[in-house]
């Protein structure tokens, strides 16, 4: 049997790539890959190498940082899950190989050997950039190591999906046949949650010395009985990536390689879960083979009320349609009115907290909000994809509607340009309010007002240009831009995501360069006047030539989505 | 009115339609039939905007779709064969959407109605993904329905109703034509084209066989004589003697 997955996996592929292939015959797909090409040289390439001891950062600490970084993906997967990625069959395989002559451990080979394309690829991407830092291990055992610490990671996220799945499915009822496995994860959490406890205020004191001393306290709090033993796991599997000579990897790789093979045994033996698991996630992200019955998607049950400030007027701008609608996707499936009181009960509660005492946990939660404010304004434009990247999907409708091309093109990306800004927005609120009775912060209190009245401004605007570069790669490139809400995700496809991301931030710097040079200018004019106020001034100035050059691009890409015809082999994610 | 003048269609080198030109009236149930890969589709598609045509002109209610889209669509009803449905919308809402889309006065009050017609009254909270195929089906007509269009374009709109639904869906079709409609149906079942359309077009390789009544169809052609639809359209295709 297995032969004949691997011809599926193959042909698949190759028949995936060559389509991808043939679209080079249009100039704009090989403009794109010369382009990619480039970059990838620049990024990965052509970088001067720079030794991490020339950096100053010890060996160890850096498996430390990697150990940490391996931790806090595992919990993650525990906590928050993707189980729609991690169990995700097509809709094909689910017709073809569920009812089939097919054993459970097999589907789960064929998951296994789906996934291993994912790693391959960012194995290769991962050590072309640590190989540039490393001397004496030759490539090919670095990309061992990657690839064994990324195939161990893949496989606990699936080995996790099945737990939250099985558990969802059957309730305490299920909780036999999870024991071992909860009682792990639950040492593992109490584990992470005492230490950081016990850690944090030596942290956070590090953390506003400098980078250095932030460095020496984690690596300190990190010698304790329970960090240790924690960490001891994560850093078996990092070792071989962070080792420096062929001797030290042949002796890494043993233990990397053990833990990996228990990941496998214990992933395979979930036979018995596997199928329905897998089945549940696979049929519901295939949203048209939902059980009508259960009118659950996504293993959450779909509120059918609309929030109040969600009502669609009958008139008005037509855009206003899709918009509405992409923002009623993003908050259907979550509990807006619970995130909006919790959201309240932390401001307020953050707020009194930064007037007492020196104020560390609400420091702690203000800088962790800030960090967040900051991932989602990088990360966020891939996370959220209730635009385009969904809707190219029923390019059909699209060109049906009696709408221009630019009003499809901004309404689509300004649903998802509002739901980032708000939960900016509700970041930042939260970290302003933390840090609302600190004295010794530095800005002072009225300049964190200024930069937050700038953010108001600011934020939206650069949100509407971040999704319509994420946009406008799904128009010009529907061919090798994924469709559908599912990104490709994981750590095994960090790689991938890295480089999209420094590759947006790329295009989004071009556009902002006129702009911020526009408000630089009014800011340095009137600063001496004004002080950090004076970005009252500056902040319009830059934000109506990003408004100009937002139109612009809205009107190109309008013009292409009136150009783009169905069936020009959209990419599906 | 759909008027549709030298219509030209390529795919890269392989020609979809070629030279099609064809008018059809207020109160006008036109009948699209062919083979597999004859055409229809891209027809349609053209006419709804989905597609650009190579060459040839367009017009929906007086509205060239070239030049001025928004009106011409304003104008159009387009019921695709498979059922494009927002999974995170419900019926109602759906409904709520296209009157928005196209500006549908006191939308509040027509949606009862149309979920009347549809059988759809009880279904107004579900989303698609509690709905049989069936009903998604008459969801994306009562889509198509809402804002009383001028011209509708319906693509096998039979697919996966039941009985029932299909005794509602050709009344449905013909009330609406009456009413002042242009409409172009494209299907497979030739009894149904025979029974509702006003006139047939036969298509094949992209080019027009036949445009009239049934009976101008066979009027032109003597052995066909007193024939049904189905071996006029079988014969006029090249398959009436050697399926027969």
């Amino acid at each position: 049997m297995n032969g004949i997955f691997h011809y599926l996996v193959w042909r698949t592929t190759r028949n995936r790539v060559a389509g991808q292939l043939r679209q080079l015959r249009q100039p704009r797909y090989l403009a794109a890959l010369v382009l990619g090409l480039g970059y990838l040289w620049v990024i990965v390439v052509q970088q001067r190498p720079t030794s991490l001891a020339a950096a100053g950062v010890e060996a160890g600490l850096v498996e430390l940082l990697a150990a940490v970084a391996v931790l806090g993906a595992v919990l993650w997967s525990w906590i928050f899950g993707a189980e729609r990625r991690a169990l995700g069959f097509t809709p094909a395989e689910v017709t073809f190989l569920f009812p089939g002559p097919v054993s459970r451990r097999e589907l789960i080979g064929f998951k296994l050997l789906k996934t291993q394309l994912v790693i391959l690829l960012n194995a290769i991407l991962w050590t072309a950039v640590l190989s540039r830092d490393r001397a004496g291990l030759s490539t090919w055992l670095r990309a061992a190591s990657v690839w064994v610490l990324l195939t161990t990671l893949s496989l606990h996220r699936l080995g996790a999906s099945f737990v939250r799945t099985s558990l969802r499915e059957h309730g305490w009822l299920g909780l036999p046949h999870q024991a071992a496995s909860l009682f792990v994860v639950t040492v593992v959490l109490a584990a992470a949650g005492w230490s950081i406890a016990d850690a944090a205020t030596a942290i956070a004191a590090g953390w506003s010395l400098g980078i250095a001393e932030f460095l020496g306290a984690l690596r300190d709090a990190a010698q304790g009985t329970a960090p240790r033993a924690l960490l001891y796991p994560f850093e078996l599997v990092v070792k071989p990536v962070a080792v420096g000579t062929p001797g030290e990897w042949l002796r890494a790789m043993g233990p990397a390689l053990l833990v990996l093979a228990l990941h496998y045994v214990w992933v395979i033996r979930w036979d018995a879960a596997f199928e329905e698991a897998a089945a549940e996630a696979s049929l519901r992200r295939a949203a048209a083979l939902t059980d009508p019955r259960t009118g659950r998607i996504g293993g959450r049950a779909a509120s059918r009320s609309t929030p109040r400030f969600l009502r669609l007027g009958t008139k008005g701008w037509s855009g206003g349609a899709i918009v509405w609608k992409n923002l009623l996707a993003a908050v259907r499936f979550r509990r807006v009115r619970g995130g909006a009181i919790a959201l309240g009960l932390a401001a307020v509660l953050l707020a009194v907290l930064s007037f007492y005492g020196e104020g560390t946990l609400a420091e702690l939660a203000g800088w962790f909000t800030l960090t967040w404010a900051g991932v989602v304004l990088v990360v966020g434009p891939q996370w959220v994809r209730n635009d385009l990247r969904s809707d190219l999907l029923m390019l059909d409708l699209l060109r049906a509607y009696p709408l221009r091309g630019s009003t499809v093109v901004s309404a689509e990306v300004m649903a998802s340009a509002s739901v980032l800004t708000a939960l900016q927005l509700s970041l930042l609120l939260l970290t302003f309010l933390a840090f609302l009775g600190n004295q010794t912060l530095e800005p002072g209190l009225g300049a964190r007002s200024a930069l937050f009245l700038g953010a108001l401004v600011s934020l939206p605007l650069l949100n509407f240009h971040s999704v319509l570069i994420q946009n406008g790669a799904a128009l010009l490139f529907p061919a090798w831009v994924p469709l559908g809400r599912d990104r490709a995700g994981g750590v095994e496809a960090l790689g991938q995501s890295m480089l999209l991301i420094i590759g947006s931030a790329v295009l989004l710097s071009a556009i902002l360069l006129l702009p911020l040079a526009a408000g630089g200018a009014v800011f340095l004019v009137l600063r001496t006047h004004l002080g950090l106020w004076s970005l009252i001034p500056a902040v319009p100035a830059a934000a109506g030539l990003l408004v100009l050059e937002g139109a612009v691009i809205v009107r190109w890409l309008g013009r292409i989505f009136e150009r783009t015809e169905p069936g020009a082999g959209l990419a599906v994610n | 009115m759909i008027e549709v003048e030298a219509l030209h269609k390529l795919y890269g080198d392989l020609p979809a339609v070629q030279g099609l030109s064809f008018r059809v009236g207020p109160g006008e149930v036109l009948g699209l039939v062919g083979p597999n890969g004859a055409g229809k589709t891209t027809t349609i598609r053209s006419i709804a905007g989905i597609i650009r045509p190579t060459q040839g002109r367009i017009r929906i209610a007086g509205h060239d779709l070239g030049v001025d889209p928004v009106p011409a669509k304003m104008a159009l009803a387009f019921v695709p064969d498979e059922p494009h449905l927002f999974e995170y919308l419900t019926v109602e809402e759906h409904l709520r959407f296209v009157g928005r889309l196209y500006q549908v006065p006191e939308v509040a009050q027509r949606i009862p109605a149309i979920l009347e017609e549809m059988e759809l009254a009880a279904r107004g909270g579900a989303l698609p993904g509690e709905l049989s195929r069936g009903m998604k089906q008459k969801l994306a007509i009562a889509c198509g329905l809402l804002h009383s269009p001028k011209a509708m374009l319906l693509d096998e709109p039979l697919t996966g109703l039941d009985p029932i639904g299909i005794r509602r869906m050709k009344a449905t079709i013909v009330r609406r034509a009456e009413a002042g409609a242009a409409v172009i149906l494209s299907s497979h079942l030739l009894h149904l084209v025979e029974e509702i359309c006003t006139r047939v077009l036969i298509l094949n390789h992209g080019r027009m066989l036949a445009l009239g009544t049934v009976g101008e169809i066979v009027a032109a052609r003597a052995d066909l004589a007193g024939r049904p639809l189905e071996e006029v359209f079988l014969a006029l295709i090249g398959h009436g003697e050697s399926d027969a």
